[in-house]
């Protein structure tokens, strides 16, 4: 039986569909499931994505309001059981703003947030890779990954720079929360490869336990071949042209996290 | 009970309110008043263009629907024994955006989007041609317009196919903000804007934002001078956007579509805009040969306090109506109101029962008892028709002289030149991917594309035209070339050209040079589409772009094409691939410069005549590029416009990722005839430039030459960051610089405001 995923849309989610398609083509059976539902039913689920979008229109801050839905209160619970959890974009501000990510703070408070990028907070989408900055057994999640792997994907936010205290910054480059970082084609660490000021050069994280992974670019939205026009790997036939590439890599290994 | 005075806020000239109290043998009552003003609106009725559309051709063998209701219909092909079919619709939101930028253009996406959403599609993508002034006062326009596209557009979770901007100061008083939507449809499953036959007795569902006073006499407003003392109070004539709800209430409708076609239920829906629920309901049964009874006591609003008048005609975002049987309507009332929980999304919205479908042709609305429109619906709805005297332009017909160029001089200035410079940082705002279909981002190539059926190749294509460099000089030839280039980018990234949309900006129709330039436009349109054989599927026409001293913008007919693909594995966009390719002209070069931005940057006078664009001869460029896609002949092409062939090959080589990759051009090739260096570099005459591996050239030149079309080999993909044109060398990094930097301000203040 397929491990059964639940992505949960939240009033203003916008990115279910790739999603849902991400997860089902890595071997995953994704469910849409409204934030509204939170019984027993939303409970059974083997794991959890929250998935990008502008949930309750971003009031407060991006995530802020979702991060104190019912709804996150199954995420925390799933969590707590150790259940692997993917946030994308909108879903990892949800995470960092519940506490949940990087977890380290006393009674699941939030020491770090996704602040308003650098250059007047404005929302950019721009083509991006990261690469893995923690060695794979690390997470569950990432573990099918080769070390350093590089990832392509986009950015699509107004807030995904990392913003926390400089002891904090420390907590999560030292504990194993930095999970991947922003590189460029080919993986180099570069400053002018962050698309957004990011402390860190942070594009994901990890919590403590490392079934929980924030990611702020949307890998799912550069999953397939077709999207790849620039590189070696465009498709020359149609069939060519379906196939999974790029961002999907990881989605193979939250798939794998299963498996274990 | 807030009184609205009906004699000074009605924009209708004396002879029409003397027309409605004759046929109506009575006074109107306020409300009446009201109503005529939005149906009789420019922006409603077309009085003064809707003959002159005619001419533009509207059928074709893809064509599903043409224009007639909120979206055009063209088919894109079959998939797992279904037919899918594209929705699409261009507007214009420039008056409200030169008020109140942000808001303007928000409500501009918002507006169109409900437009392609009640034809029971589901949303696709978007585009935005764009069209901005140079004084301070524009700056701040245009970075409220972008924010306002950026916030709504990637809110609501649909990518940005492709847009274009061009920035003059003829449009400092009157920004031009147009908006492309697409959508997706079961041919078998489309909605129409009207109520189904067999439906009297039908409910009149109203869906959406409360009614407030957001809105109030912005169909009339938009067919009005600007002027800046009235500034102030036309900023309540602008709506107020609610991309939030907006998100739910497209999802919610989805729901419904879903549910409808389960139960094989056919049903009316329409987008409320212009004329708000009474200009919606009454085409809405109009249109299927009805009348209406609608109590204007159960919209539902934000104040109890608001005027019969605004309820029934004001505009209010974020609203559309149902016509369905009775028995669904509890239905449709638990998914908008319980499921998808409206009145929780925004304060008061919800799904909400207004009237119902009656069979006497009338239309009546009722409030507190009192009976506040009862009229003829023919008369309200059949709108008037004028004959405006009008003066067709004679723009320059005589060509520039063969000229010398020089290359180093002049190649920096075109490519830093507005018009021409990278806009990254104003595209990179719009979301380019969000649904994860998207083949070529905007940015990426002459056109966007996505794959919108999950599983399948079928590809849609999306490209622009439209030059205001051109419209000011020459309507008519402007309109042409808005055509063939926005067909040429379609084709260019691999898509064939299946249906046109036009939004026909223009200054105003009771001045007849002004009018003349429309009309000119219009034939120019007509004959381009005619010609190429793809028709116009929809439309909209924004008159009175006129400042207060009564200057108008240029003449601004802007083109969107639709392309499908049958395999997007066979397109592509037009960055170099391998060094070592060839790289072919194809499409002579001429000496026509007029409006030309090389013309501009030398200091030559811009106003010789426009290259004369064929468009049989276009037509047979665009065969060429799309055969040589199918066999895989081409690694890439790039259509030539705005600066020329010399900015093309730039353009090819900017694309690469790092500019690793260069190209060597002999100047030779570039010229035939008596044509010179300045119109064979720099000349804006369309065309392709395509990329070729070396071993299928010579397949690629027997093609061209069985196909009858012009072409040169011009020379080779080099594996160095030089482009190599004739005599001159440049470094294609400094190059790139030249073309990326000049925007990279564009939210810095003005200088003047620094």
């Amino acid at each position: 039986m397929k491990p059964k995923i639940a992505v949960y849309v939240f009033p203003g989610t916008n990115s279910e569909d790739e999603t849902k398609r991400a997860l089902d083509d890595a071997g995953l059976e994704a469910q849409l499931v409204p934030s509204s539902e939170t019984g027993a039913a939303a409970r059974g689920f083997d794991g959890y994505v929250l998935p990008g979008g502008f949930a309750y229109e971003d009031r407060i801050r991006a995530g802020a309001v979702a991060a104190h839905d019912r709804a996150m209160d199954v995420v925390i619970e799933a969590a707590e059981r150790g259940k692997p959890v993917l946030g994308l974009c909108n879903g990892a501000q949800m995470l960092l703003e519940a506490g949940l990510v990087p977890g380290t703070g006393p009674m699941r408070r939030p020491t770090a947030a996704f602040a308003p990028n650098a250059h007047g907070g404005r929302f950019r989408s721009v083509h991006v890779h990261v690469k893995l900055a923690v060695t794979p057994s690390r997470s569950s999640l990432l573990a099918n990954l080769p070390e350093g792997a590089v990832i392509s994907a986009w950015a699509a936010h107004a807030e995904g720079r990392l913003a926390a205290s400089l002891d904090e910054l420390a907590r999560i480059e030292r504990g194993g929360h930095l999970a991947f970082v922003y590189c460029n084609a080919d993986g180099e660490v570069r400053a002018d490869a962050i698309p957004n000021g990011s402390a860190l050069g942070a594009a994901g994280l990890l919590n403590v336990e490392g079934n929980v992974l924030a990611i702020m670019p949307h890998p799912e939205r550069d999953a397939w071949a077709f999207m790849h026009r620039e590189s070696a790997t465009r498709a020359r036939t149609a069939a060519d042209a379906l196939k999974t590439a790029g961002g999907f890599a990881l989605f193979a290994s939250f798939a794998r996290a299963f498996v274990a | 009970m807030l009184e609205v005075d009906a004699g000074s806020q009605i924009a209708l000239s004396r002879e029409e309110r003397e027309r409605v109290v004759r046929t109506l043998g009575r006074e109107p009552t306020a409300v009446e008043w009201f109503a005529f003003d939005a149906q009789w609106s420019e922006h409603c009725s077309y009085k003064s263009s809707r003959s002159f559309l005619r001419r533009l051709p509207t059928t074709g063998k893809h064509v599903v629907l043409g224009p007639g209701e909120d979206s055009g219909i063209v088919r894109l092909g079959a998939f797992k024994g279904e037919t899918y079919a594209i929705v699409v619709a261009h507007e214009s939101h420039n008056h409200p955006s030169q008020v109140v930028p942000f808001e303007g253009a928000a409500t501009g996406i918002g507006g169109i989007v409900r437009d392609v959403l009640c034809m029971g599609a589901r949303l696709i993508g978007l585009a935005d041609p764009l069209r901005f002034g140079t004084s301070t006062y524009s700056h701040y326009v245009a970075q409220g317009v972008v924010d306002g596209i950026a916030a709504y557009g990637n809110a609501i979770g649909i990518p940005n196919l492709c847009g274009d901007v061009f920035f003059d100061p003829r449009f400092d008083d009157n920004v031009l903000v147009n908006v492309v939507a697409l959508g997706i449809v079961k041919e078998n499953e489309i909605i129409h804007s009207k109520a189904p036959s067999g439906s009297v007795g039908w409910d009149i569902v109203l869906v959406g934002k409360a009614t407030d006073r957001s809105g109030f006499g912005g169909a009339s407003f938009s067919s009005l001078q600007l002027d800046a003392a009235d500034a102030e109070a036309n900023k309540g004539a602008v709506q107020v956007p609610d991309a939030f709800l907006k998100s739910v209430l497209m999802r919610a409708s989805y729901r419904v579509f879903d549910v409808l076609r389960s139960e094989k239920i056919t049903a009316g829906f329409k987008d409320l805009g212009a004329g708000g629920v009474m200009g919606c309901t009454a085409e809405l049964v109009a249109s299927g040969g009805f009348g209406a009874e609608i109590a204007l006591d159960k919209v539902h609003v934000t104040d109890s306090d608001l005027p019969a008048a605004v309820i029934a005609v004001g505009e209010t975002q974020e609203r559309l109506c149902w016509v369905v049987p009775p028995q669904f309507t509890p239905k449709l009332l638990r998914i908008y109101n319980e499921e998808f929980n409206l009145p929780g999304v925004a304060r008061g919205a919800q799904a909400t029962p207004i009237g119902k479908v009656i069979a006497e042709r009338r239309y009546v609305a009722t409030y507190r008892g009192e009976r506040v429109m009862d009229l003829d619906i023919g008369f309200l709805t059949g709108g008037i028709k004028y004959e405006r005297p009008y003066e067709v332009p004679t723009p320059p017909r005589a060509h520039a002289p063969a000229r010398d160029a020089d290359l180093s001089a002049v190649l920096p200035r075109v490519l830093g030149h507005r018009d021409v410079c990278s806009r990254a940082p104003i595209f990179e705002r719009y979301d380019a991917v969000v649904r994860g279909t998207t083949v070529i981002p905007r940015g990426y190539a002459d056109a966007g594309m996505i794959a919108p059926v999950p599983d399948s190749v079928l590809g849609v294509a999306l490209g622009l035209g439209g030059n205001p460099r051109y419209g000011a000089l020459d309507p008519e030839r402007a309109a042409v070339q808005a055509v063939l280039e926005a067909c040429r980018n379609v084709a260019a990234v691999g898509a064939t050209p299946v249906a046109l949309t036009d939004c026909l900006n223009f200054g105003d129709a009771d001045d007849a040079l002004q009018f003349g330039e429309f009309v000119a436009a219009v034939d120019g349109l007509a004959a381009a589409a005619t010609a190429l054989d793809v028709p116009f599927i929809s439309g909209n026409v924004s008159l009175y772009n006129t400042s207060a001293n009564g200057k108008a913008v240029p003449a601004s007919p802007i083109v969107s094409c639709i392309g499908t693909v049958a395999d997007i594995s066979k397109t592509a966009t037009h960055a170099l691939k391998s060094a070592g390719s060839a790289l072919y002209l194809i499409g002579a070069r001429s000496n026509a410069t007029g409006g030309s931005v090389a013309a501009a940057v030398s200091g030559f006078s811009e106003s010789s005549a426009l290259p004369v664009d064929d468009a049989l001869v276009a037509r047979a460029q665009i065969g060429l590029v799309l055969d040589a896609y199918a066999r895989d002949l081409i690694s890439g092409a790039h259509d030539i416009s705005d600066g020329g062939l010399a900015t093309a090959l730039c353009e090819m080589a900017f694309a690469v990722p790092d500019r690793k990759l260069g190209v060597c051009v002999s100047a030779s090739s570039t010229r035939a005839g008596d044509v010179g260096a300045f119109g064979a570099w720099f000349g804006e005459l369309g065309g392709f430039v395509v990329e070729v591996a070396p071993a299928q050239r010579a397949a690629f030149e027997a093609l061209a030459r069985e196909r009858n079309v012009w072409f040169a080999h011009l020379g080779e993909v080099t594996g160095e960051p030089a482009l190599v044109l004739g005599e001159a060398r440049f470094d294609a990094r400094a190059l790139y610089e030249a073309w990326d930097a000049p925007l990279r301000g564009f939210y810095d203040p003005p200088e003047d405001d620094r």
